[in-house]
């Protein structure tokens, strides 16, 4: 994510806060590759035992150096625990096995796709540079009523205000309603040298979004005070997912004058062009009045015990649904309702498919296509 | 403490990899001496023999011998052994070491009727092509913080090298270790082994490798590693009494061989053909401990055919298979009594990794104790816990899944369960606490890498100036007696 600065017009004085960015995807999995310990170092012949991997080649290891180091020498914890090795603690890890359940929080921006919910999280710190070397201290100041607001401006133009959680809340409740005071940064006081918030935007555009983070707050000195205020943009590009491509081919008989309903079946595309692996969770229509889904072909959606289709990278999922009109009680006026629905060009539209899926760590993704419709046949 | 540097090739990757990867032609070293002097006498003694065979091979010796070159199907075979004529073999770079290898034994003679695999048992291999420094990659200290390095300096050097590796000063262990192989060090505190002490030089080999991967190296040990060659080669293989053939390469080797083979060539599927090769080995020794009764070698290679199942897995996770390692899984019982345990903690998790949170969650539950709904009885285990807490999280419930880890923690110590509360905090924008809760880990003697990075994470977002807490992180990681970190693990 580039980020651009742009210093207030007014001041050129450093700001007495930072704003600090990280995106949230999913924290993932640590991957280990757990080693014996040479052999030079266990007293013990190589072929009697399988040894406890190296502590060092575990992802994170079952003992404390402090808690063992105290009777037993480090040597005997690091080359192969043989004596203090307490089950209880050393079972949460699975290894030989590669992934751990130690989690690692995101080391990058990664890429942002459509269908995914963009997240993260701003930092607001009462960060105060140090005085220039031999300089006067600087007087001391104080940071009070910081508040963050962020918007996300998306290809299209729009300009959405986001929402930002935890809400402010203060001991004393009678400085206001939340969202109306900010909140004072204090690092002598444990705990509030970072007003912290997470915000979330469902992605539903390709291109280029833009994250524009406003920081306000009062600076007081001993003399005097003025607030001040910054404004950092973060652009990032949200890439497709998923291109899904749509046939419907009339079922019903042919002819005119064949009584009944009207049938088609609607099959679709769906190609995973990110890079990574999806799980589809949910492909359903979502469909108008008057249309009813007789069939999905699709032995996966809503069976327990099957196993939905891993799309990775580059790959298709083909699905299948079949589509009724529906019928009336009295069994007429289908027709009417069609050819109410209808625009001049014989196409009606019955309705949208709707995708869900999870990425890596369960990251949810939906999408809807466009209406879908159908040609009439004459 | 500094390494041999690789002998006059510096530069170019290519250039090197002719020197350095040239397969070890040891595996056809011993029928192509016969072959070329079929009719050796065993009276004949050294100095008459060795100098014609040090003579680089004539080619048309190879062609007999090629049923003992491995298999052809390593891709590698192909882009290197066109230099087969030009590097016969380690023998004529270190004439001098190679000497006591001659005379032959008698028993060799028949070899050519016999090939590879029963070789005679009392003639001593010769692996002095392990001991030539040009393998071995000088290891800098820059990436180091300079609170560890300063630590490293006070390591006497006479230390021995499991005392190395026991204090987690792996890359002195390395380093030390390629002393030792390469006769550069202080003779009298690291001995270079004789080219035929093939325990000591796999010893120091497997601890030189496991070393260089402790401290973010891998990709250097996967080069070190080539110069092993093909560890199915007949050459490795020695005749046991019973008239069976015995690897003479230990377990440990062979199984971080693989890893780091495939990483070197890219190619994991090679690992997972590798794995199940010594898989196949395994098994049969299992078999023949069973045969014999003997119960300690049976737990042995139990154990060892269970690992290598679960490291089968672990490739296809590389391999981005995670579906096919869940299916492999479902397959292999773990070992000992924690086995079941293990291995529903870990499909739970390749599943979670796969974003298929129903089935992580369908692991633990049906998978435990009583059957049914197990949280509603609160009798899951720890693990289970864990793998719903997770779960909780995959669903970007970090409310509940925060409560659920702060139960942990009051049932356990674990490292795991602090640093995963400390994440699931920032998710929830108390970022402080979970701040506060990690440099208390690191203050109980905590410091894995997760920890580390987690926490250094946090310090660049409380503040512009995140270098001097890394820095003083590194410190106190240091004063703790951990074992060595790199710049990396602080973000520095």
């Amino acid at each position: 994510m580039s980020h651009q600065r742009y210093p207030s017009h007014e001041v050129k004085e450093p700001h007495s806060v930072s704003l600090k960015v990280l995106r949230l995807s999913r924290p993932s999995l640590v991957a280990q590759f757990p080693l014996q310990p040479p052999f030079s170092s266990s007293s013990t012949e190589t072929t009697h035992h399988h040894r406890p991997p190296i502590p060092a080649s575990l992802a994170y290891s079952p003992i404390s150096k402090n808690k063992s180091a105290d009777d037993a020498n480090d040597a005997d914890t690091l080359a192969g625990p043989s004596d203090a090795k307490p089950l209880s603690s050393t079972f949460t890890n699975p290894d030989p096995f590669i992934l751990s359940p130690i989690l690692n929080l995101p080391p990058s921006f990664g890429s942002a796709y459509v269908g995914e919910t963009f997240s993260c999280t701003l930092c607001a710190n009462h960060d105060i540079p140090p005085p220039i070397d031999g300089g006067p201290p600087l007087s001391r100041k104080t940071i009070r009523d910081v508040r963050i607001e962020a918007e996300m401006k998306t290809p299209a133009g729009a300009l959405t205000k986001l929402d930002l959680l935890p809400p402010d809340h203060h001991d004393d409740d009678d400085k206001g309603k939340q969202g109306k005071t900010g909140v004072d940064l204090d690092p002598s006081v444990y705990d509030s040298s970072t007003l912290q918030k997470v915000l979330s935007f469902d992605l539903r555009e390709e291109g280029n979004h833009v994250l524009a983070v406003t920081v306000s707050y009062y600076e007081a000195t001993e003399m005097s005070g003025r607030t001040r205020t910054f404004r950092k943009l973060y652009q990032f590009i949200c890439k497709g997912s998923l291109v899904v491509r749509t046939k419907t081919q009339s079922l019903s008989k042919r002819g005119p004058g064949v009584k009944g309903k009207r049938r088609w079946v609607l099959e679709a595309q769906l190609e995973n062009c990110s890079e990574e692996a999806m799980q589809l969770e949910r492909v359903g229509l979502g469909l108008e009045r008057g249309w009813i889904c007789r069939e999905d072909l699709n032995g996966w959606v809503d069976q327990e015990g099957k196993d939905k289709p891993v799309v990775k990278p580059g790959e298709i999922e083909q699905v299948c649904f079949v589509i009724d009109e529906e019928q009336d009680g009295d069994g007429d006026g289908d027709g009417d309702k069609v050819a109410r629905e209808e625009g001049g060009d014989g196409r009606v539209g019955f309705g949208v498919l709707q995708i869900g899926w999870r990425g890596e760590m369960g990251n949810r993704g939906f999408l809807s296509t466009g209406r879908l419709g159908v040609r009439v046949a004459a | 403490m500094s390494e041999p540097e690789p002998s006059g090739q510096k530069g170019h990757a290519r250039t090197k990899s002719a020197v350095k990867a040239t397969r070890p032609r040891s595996s056809t070293k011993g029928p192509l001496d016969v072959d070329d002097v079929p009719l050796i006498s065993p009276s004949i003694t050294s100095p008459a023999v060795s100098a014609p065979l040090n003579v680089p091979l004539a080619p048309p010796a190879a062609r007999p011998l090629s049923p003992n070159l491995p298999p052809p199907r390593q891709p590698r075979m192909a882009p290197l052994s066109h230099h087969g004529p030009r590097s016969p073999g380690p023998h004529p770079r270190t004439p001098g070491t190679t000497s006591p290898n001659f005379p032959r034994s008698p028993a060799l003679s028949p070899a050519p009727a016999t090939p590879g695999m029963r070789r005679g048992p009392s003639r001593p291999k010769d692996f002095a092509y392990l001991l030539r420094p040009e393998i071995y990659h000088p290891l800098t200290p820059l990436n180091v913080p300079p609170a560890f390095r300063n630590q490293s300096g006070k390591i006497s050097p006479d230390t021995p090298i499991p005392d190395l590796v026991a204090r987690g000063l792996f890359r002195a262990a390395a380093i030390a270790a390629t002393q030792a192989l390469t006769g550069t060090g202080d003779p009298a505190v690291l001995p270079q082994p004789e080219p035929t002490d093939h325990a000591r030089i796999f010893d120091l080999l497997y601890t030189r490798l496991a070393c260089l991967t402790l401290i973010d190296c891998a990709s250097l040990a996967a080069q070190e590693v080539k110069a092993l060659g093909d560890l199915n080669s007949p050459f490795y293989f020695e005749e046991t009494p019973s008239g069976g053939a015995v690897h003479i390469v230990p377990w440990e080797l062979r199984v971080l061989n693989i890893r780091l083979t495939a990483m070197g060539f890219g190619d994991l599927r090679r690992a997972i053909m590798s794995f199940y090769e010594l898989a196949r080995e395994a098994r049969a020794n299992l078999g023949d401990a069973v045969a014999q009764h003997d119960n300690s070698a049976k737990e042995l290679w139990k154990d060892r055919l269970a690992d290598l199942g679960v490291r089968v897995a672990g490739a296809l996770v590389e391999m981005d298979d995670l579906r096919g390692a869940a299916e492999h899984l479902s397959g292999v019982k773990g070992a000992n009594g924690d086995g079941e345990g293990k291995m529903a903690m870990s499909r739970a998790l390749l599943f979670l990794r796969l974003g298929d949170v129903e089935s992580a969650r369908g692991c633990v539950v049906v998978g435990g104790g009583g059957g049914g709904d197990n949280r509603a009885k609160g009798d899951c285990t720890v693990a289970e816990k864990v793998v719903l807490a997770l779960c909780d999280m995959a669903d970007g419930e970090y409310g509940v899944a925060l409560r659920r880890w702060e139960e942990l923690r009051e049932e356990t110590d674990d490292e795991m369960v602090g640093v995963n509360t400390a994440v699931c905090l920032l998710y929830l924008g108390r970022m402080q606490e979970g701040r506060a809760l990690l440099e208390g880990l690191v203050g109980e003697g905590r410091a894995s890498h997760t920890l580390l990075f987690n926490l250094t994470t946090m310090y660049e977002l409380c503040t512009e100036r995140s270098k001097g807490l890394k820095v003083k992180l590194s410190e106190k990681v240091a004063a703790i007696g951990e074992h060595e970190k790199t710049n990396a693990d602080f973000k520095l």
